[in-house]
């Protein structure tokens, strides 16, 4: 950091400081300061100059030493008598500067770590203002994609409701003039217009899950797969369904989301075992890991070929024709949304033909709430 | 346009006006309606300004109310008409496209007596509004200061 005509020319300088006021102590008849005083110089050197310069002021101090305060007086000549004293002399001189060395070194590392912290606290900050930029970004461009959805489904419901709404009147004023084909394509645009007001439902009701804040709770499994097999008591009615629920525990969640989960799935086991004469739906749960439910619902139903499988959970995807069974594709889709939302995870496996198991993975405690 | 109406409906798009008419017609109660287009006239009916300036000073028996109108929306006429004194008593039916349930305690904070989604399929829509006319102007008695049964 310093030049080193500055750092050497500091023991030079402190050496001769230290000599002077010796020789000036001596002269007062005051006895036995000098050496403290070289020694005092050395360490000032070494603190302030390094270890070099230190040596240096070492050198220096002892020539000056033997120069001028001891016998015999101002020769450099050493009796054997003061050896061990200048043995002694060097010795702690040179203690004194490794002592300095040591602390200047410990000195060093601590102003580098502190500058790599603030290094590293600037670079934090500027990547947490980054994060906190990315986050409102999305929020806003999330924001905005919510209410596109929303004002486009909103806004198409209307035309849906004049289109099904004047077909309809238009079929019955012209009811007795218009033939069968005619009336056939009033009631394909009808129907259409029926199955766009369903879609546009659905596709309102995902995007208002994407949206709605979680309350979550303690909830019991076993009683909401009760309240979800009545939910569908219309669709079971009259179906000779063999039902197997296991026992359920509790978990952490939003009650009415994870209602719509199981209705989605069980509604699903029942419409894809229509075709058969005895259907068998089981549900349960697995408890490998001790902070996660993994739930089941197992149906001897149609299955689907597992090629598709990565199209199951998408929205509007379908694997069945709709005059085999009716859906708009948004039920596993709102599943999947929920369980993700609960930090869960939503599979499947299945065989064509050979029925079907939804699987969705949940936290007990919600401490992994994501 | 008949100045004496049991209903006010404030609807603007004219399509959903003529479904909603044919609807109440079923029951002989079109005659009863009075239609506005947007919010603004919506208050100026209640008011009796504007274009309704001649009109006898009482009340529709209901309003039919959509949220999402020119002008004024449905939700600030909601709002104005349950702070005055005078016409507080109304009862007020949102009738709207909107599933939202922000705009559904929006309403009911701000006083509302009904909240109907309109249906999409037009037989359930004709039935919500048949209804909603017969109760609220037939079933339903009306505050006093309303326009009664001829």
């Amino acid at each position: 950091m310093r030049s080193a005509i500055q750092r050497y020319g500091l023991a030079v300088l402190s050496v001769s400081v230290a000599l002077g006021l010796a020789l000036l102590v001596v002269r007062f008849n005051i006895h036995g300061v000098e050496f403290p005083l070289f020694l005092f110089a050395i360490a000032l050197t070494v603190w302030y100059a390094g270890t070099k310069p230190g040596i240096v002021a070492v050198v220096l101090s002892s020539f000056a030493f033997n120069y001028y305060f001891t016998e015999p007086f101002y020769t450099l000549y050493v009796t054997a008598v003061d050896v061990p004293y200048y043995i002694v002399f060097i010795l702690f001189a040179s203690l004194v500067a490794w002592f300095s060395t040591v602390r200047r070194r410990v000195e060093q590392d601590l102003l580098q770590s502190r500058d790599d912290l603030e290094k590293e606290v600037i670079q934090r900050r500027v990547l947490n203002e980054e994060l906190a930029k990315r986050s409102e970004e999305l929020q806003a461009i999330n924001k905005e994609l919510e209410a596109f959805a929303y004002s486009v489904s909103h806004d198409l419901r209307a035309p849906i409701r004049h289109i099904s709404g004047f077909t309809e009147l238009l079929q019955k004023s012209v009811a007795t003039v218009v033939n069968d084909r005619g009336q056939r394509h009033m009631s394909m645009i009808l129907e259409s217009a029926k199955r766009m007001g369903n879609l546009i439902d659905d596709l309102l009701a995902f995007s208002r899950i994407g949206r709605a804040e979680t309350h979550k709770t303690m909830v019991s499994l076993q009683q909401l797969v009760q309240e979800a097999q009545s939910e569908l008591a219309q669709e079971t009615e009259g179906r000779n369904i063999n039902w197997k629920v296991g026992k359920l525990p509790a978990c952490y969640g939003d009650r009415s989301m994870l209602r719509l989960v199981l209705v989605n799935l069980i509604s699903n086991a029942v419409k894809f075992t229509r075709t058969r004469p005895q259907a068998e739906i089981e549900i349960g749960s697995t408890n490998h890991k001790p902070d996660q439910i993994v739930m089941f619902i197992k149906d001897n139903g149609v299955g689907f070929d597992m090629k598709y499988v990565n199209k199951l959970f998408g929205v509007f995807q379908r694997l069945h024709a709709p005059e085999a069974f009716e859906g708009t594709g948004i039920g596993l889709a709102t599943v999947q949304r929920i369980v993700h939302r609960h930090g869960g995870r939503a599979w499947a496996e299945a065989a064509l033909d050979k029925g079907a198991t939804f699987y969705f993975s949940l936290s007990k405690s919600g401490e992994r709430d994501l | 346009m008949s100045a004496f109406g049991r209903i006010l409906l404030v609807e603007d798009d004219p399509k959903d006006v003529e479904l909603t008419l044919t609807a109440l017609d079923d029951y002989k109660l079109a005659n009863e309606v009075v239609v506005a287009r947007d919010g603004e006239e919506a208050l100026d009916y209640l008011y009796c300004r504007g274009k309704f300036q001649t009109r006898s000073n009482d009340n529709p028996a209901v309003l039919l109310l959509d949220l999402k109108l020119p002008k004024v929306d449905g939700l600030e006429v909601l709002q104005q008409i349950k702070s005055d004194e005078k016409f507080k008593m109304i009862p007020v039916v949102v009738l709207t496209s909107s599933h939202e349930e922000k705009d559904m305690v929006t309403s009911y904070k701000l006083g509302v007596n009904a909240y109907v989604v309109k249906p999409v399929d037009f037989h359930e829509f004709v039935n919500a509004v048949k209804e909603l006319g017969v109760f609220w102007a037939v079933i339903n008695e009306p505050p006093p200061g309303s326009i009664k049964k001829n």
